[in-house]
């Protein structure tokens, strides 16, 4: 391990102890190369094009789907035609389900306020209240929800998630093409730059409130109310990260597996399935969630990074591949950003302690990542 | 019309010779390519010109050459022949298309194909015992000169040992052909004056077991099989795809042509043991397919365990196994000239054949996903998927033979089954799973790789739906090589002709 000598800085024996000197020092878990400018920059433009739609799709379905039976046309944003419809037949769409599937990971993996909120008897009555007015003249389903009285609240806990996620990625849509803007307009030249940029974002929405209300037969249900005091960062941004960076879940196709030889943790915190470790090889492959996000970002690919990848050896024949590998190391720049942000104590503080502090927290992350592709995007291939 | 066919692909290579460097530098292989698909469309013409009520030859041509000693150049088609040619042709011409652009010595390298391209024609086309041999052994030399120069790293010695072997085959054929002449008394080699000769059972026993032998180097049946793993292993791709797909047919199409055709009253006698003998070669190709680590030894000892099917239907010599022969030489031809082009391209993008060491390329975006699709169709063929000609042609075979043979054919069949268990071995090691990180960077599969395997796929099924299509060429002729020696067999061949016969009007 090499020290950099310039700096009064404490060695460290970790495994990751170049990436923490680099963090402290105002770098990036990404190296800073003009290739890694350009892929991070370019995929973060289609990523916030496709967060866009992701966005919007979320908001549509917790608002006007609201304990539909049968959902339809959750993904058509409420414009049914027949021409849309053979558009999505033919594939011609963007694959909300990945939208979903992170929408479930953080549901099933919890944490931060929301979570804690969704389970408590201020959101039990509302709850209530509004799938009874959903249910008005509904015998059958009313009978079924008396039988099993948890099911439906739990559905309401989903739209809860739907609603917040895409509150939490309307947000970090804007952030991202706003970067786009300013790369284009030669404002950000670095990595270090771009996670800036993100942690920039991140604060300044940090405080924004996170609230979900519905509409029944006219009537307004505050299921996510503002007086719960959810916010922006520390009850969305901080479980997303944890839902979908680092744990997600084992996706068959992704990860070959024997749940019953105990090869899947039974803790869910011990999960390790993330974006951040994600396998960038098996991605093309049918029916892998990472699959259909690479897609939707085929479409929205800027011209140079569209070339980028043509000049590549297999050209453009493996460009979900490539835009896999381009969108984790983007994903490890807004990881960089987050660990920035919630740094307990500033970089430059000269307070051994606090030094000492930060140092501890440094370490405790990348613990976390030892075993994430870390390694393998430093060495800028797949 | 049928000399065109041997010498258009002569002509062409004397051209591709002669021509100045600048006429013919990069444009051997557009020589050699036109020429392929106009001999491919020839054959196909005289498909559709072929009378299919007719047991008699077509198309015939013959030049006296050598009277005293019997050789005339008598060249003639029938229902036989005729699917083997167009093969010939088909199989030529993709051998051609999938040789690499880059081939060192490519004047040389396509003069070698289109002669063996006219050997092989000419041993299908001739109908006299003398021409055939001469045809057969012409074949050798180019095929000897495209394993020991284009082969692999032991191409010296499987080139060498391939000569010894079909050399041998040869002279053997030779000997058969003139002991029956002599023994005869005849003064000709014409096929039709052999065909009327009535020797004694013992002269023909003798006569038949050297045909056997010699036919049996070529096909090859075990123990005489030794030469044609290492054979592929050497020769390049587009060599292998001939060599499974046409050469091997030489054999059964000298089995049936000059060993059941000729010796009728031998064959019924011979039969159940070559039918053993067939089982024996079925079973041991099978297993030793199984224990395989190259991918392309694995498809080489398959083909010993199909070719032992074919050996099967013609002891059974029923019309429909007869006509299961017909099949099984096309089907194999095709399957097997699939399955060696597929292992090719896997073998130039990955740089290795081992089943142990390749994995997960039928990965979408970095693997070989078209390829390894196809590769699953090709094993599905050769397992006998229904929909597919391994099946029908297999089903012929069995059929037609089971009712004769019954302990054999089932045997045979048990072999049909390793077929999917050391084909679905080869697919499941090799494009399951996760692609490695060493085969992460794979160079890109052009459309030039894949086009010739897109069109074997297709004629597989094709025929595989439609068989008929391929049937009616050669039924009327089995069925009259069978009743034609019906007066002479004994009642154990006719009973099951009478049994299974197809055709009751050619009876």
């Amino acid at each position: 391990m090499t020290m950099v000598s310039s700096s009064n800085r404490m060695p460290s024996s970790h495994p990751l102890a170049e990436l923490i000197y680099r963090l402290e020092e105002g770098g990036a878990l990404l190296p800073d190369s003009p290739d890694n400018l350009l892929e991070v920059v370019g995929i973060l433009k289609s990523y916030g094009h496709v967060l866009d739609a992701y966005w919007q799709n979320l908001i549509y379905i917790a608002d006007h789907q609201f304990l539909e039976l049968f959902p339809f046309f959750k993904y058509f944003n409420g414009e049914v035609s027949l021409g849309k419809l053979l558009r999505h037949w033919w594939h011609d769409r963007i694959n909300y389900e990945f939208a979903e599937y992170c929408m479930k990971a953080m549901l099933y993996h919890g944490g931060g306020g929301l979570d804690a909120y969704l389970d408590t008897p201020e959101f039990a009555q509302q709850a209530q209240a509004a799938i009874a007015a959903k249910l008005k003249g509904n015998f059958l389903i009313a009978g079924i929800h008396r039988v099993f009285p948890d099911f439906l609240p739990e559905q309401v806990r989903q739209f809860c998630y739907y609603s917040a996620l895409g509150q939490f990625w309307r947000v970090m849509s804007k952030m991202f093409l706003e970067l786009s803007d300013r790369y284009d307009q030669g404002e950000i030249r670095t990595i270090p730059e771009v996670v800036q940029h993100i942690k920039q974002g991140l604060v300044e929405a940090a405080d924004k409130p996170i609230t979900y209300t519905v509409m029944i037969h006219g009537q307004a249900f505050d299921l996510l109310p503002a007086k719960a005091g959810l916010t922006f960062l520390m009850d969305t941004a901080v479980p997303y990260v944890e839902a979908v960076f680092f744990r997600s879940f084992p996706f068959m196709g992704t990860v070959s597996y024997n749940a019953q030889a105990q090869q899947i943790a039974a803790e869910p915190e011990r999960f390790t399935y993330g974006a951040l470790y994600a396998d960038p090889l098996p991605v093309g492959g049918a029916g892998i969630p990472p699959t259909l996000l690479m897609q939707d970002m085929t479409h929205f690919l800027p011209d140079y990074l569209h070339d980028f990848y043509r000049k590549s050896l297999r050209g453009e024949s493996d460009v979900r591949v490539q835009i896999c590998v381009s969108f984790q190391k983007s994903m490890f720049c807004v990881t960089s950003a987050a660990i920035l942000g919630l740094m307990p104590h500033p970089l430059d503080t000269e307070d051994p302690t606090k030094r000492a502090q930060n140092r501890q927290y440094l370490e405790g992350w990348m613990n976390r990542l030892l075993e994430s592709r870390l390694p393998n995007v430093q060495l800028c291939r797949v | 019309m049928l000399s065109f066919l041997i010498g258009l692909p002569i002509l062409s290579a004397v051209a591709i010779a002669v021509l100045p460097k600048p006429m013919n530098g990069d444009n051997g292989r557009a020589i050699a390519l036109l020429t392929m698909l106009i001999a491919l469309i020839w054959s196909v013409l005289l498909g559709f010109k072929f009378d299919v009520g007719l047991t008699t030859l077509q198309f015939e041509e013959n030049l006296s050459w050598l009277e005293r000693l019997g050789l005339n150049y008598r060249l003639g088609l029938d229902g036989l022949a005729l699917p083997l040619v167009v093969l010939n042709s088909l199989l030529t011409w993709i051998a051609i298309y999938s040789t690499d652009p880059e081939v060192t010595r490519p004047r040389l390298y396509y003069i070698l194909i289109l002669l063996l391209n006219a050997g092989v024609v000419g041993a299908f086309l001739a109908h006299n015992l003398l021409l055939f041999f001469l045809f057969y052994e012409l074949e050798l030399i180019p095929l000897y000169f495209l394993i020991a120069i284009w082969g692999g790293a032991r191409r010296g010695y499987a080139a060498t040992k391939f000569l010894i072997y079909t050399a041998l085959s040869g002279i053997l054929i030779l000997v058969g052909f003139l002991g029956l002449v002599f023994l005869s008394g005849a003064n000709s080699f014409e096929y039709d004056v052999t065909l009327a000769q009535t020797l004694p059972v013992s002269a023909q026993l003798i006569l038949l077991s050297i045909l056997l032998v010699a036919f049996g180097i070529k096909i090859p049946l075990v123990p005489f099989h030794t030469w044609l793993p290492d054979a592929h292993v050497e020769a390049s791709t587009p060599v292998s795809v001939l060599l499974a797909g046409v050469l091997l047919k030489l054999g059964t199409y000298g089995l049936l042509r000059f060993g059941l055709g000729l010796f009728p009253e031998a064959w019924a006698i011979a039969a159940r043991y070559l039918a053993t003998w067939a089982v024996v070669s079925v079973l041991y190709g099978a297993f030793t397919a199984i224990a395989q680590k190259d991918m392309k030894k694995m498809v080489a000892y398959s083909s010993i365990a199909h070719m032992g099917y074919i050996l099967l239907a013609a002891a059974a010599a029923t019309p429909l196994s007869t006509l299961g022969t017909v099949f099984q030489m096309v089907s194999h031809g095709l399957i097997s000239a699939l399955l060696f082009l597929l292992v090719g391209v896997v073998y130039r993008k990955t740089g290795t054949r081992d089943i142990d060491v390749l994995r997960g390329l039928l990965n979408p975006e970095r693997g070989l996903p078209l390829i390894g699709s196809l590769m699953i169709v090709g094993v599905m063929a050769s397992a006998g998927i229904p929909g597919m000609m391994g099946f029908i042609s297999e089903f012929m075979v069995f059929c037609g033979s089971f009712s004769v043979f019954p302990v054999q054919t089932l045997l045979c069949m048990v072999g049909t089954g390793l077929t999917a268990v050391y084909l679905l071995l080869l697919v499941n090691r090799s494009f399951f799973g996760r692609l490695p990180e060493q085969f992460a960077e794979l160079p890109l599969v052009e459309w030039r790789d894949r086009i010739p395997s897109l069109i074997l796929t297709l004629l597989i099924i094709l025929w595989g739906l439609q068989p008929g299509w391929l049937a009616h060429w050669s039924e009327t002729t089995l069925t009259a090589l069978l009743v034609g020696q019906g007066e002479l067999a004994t009642p154990a061949l006719i009973a099951p002709i009478d049994a299974s016969t197809r055709s009751p009007a050619a009876l």
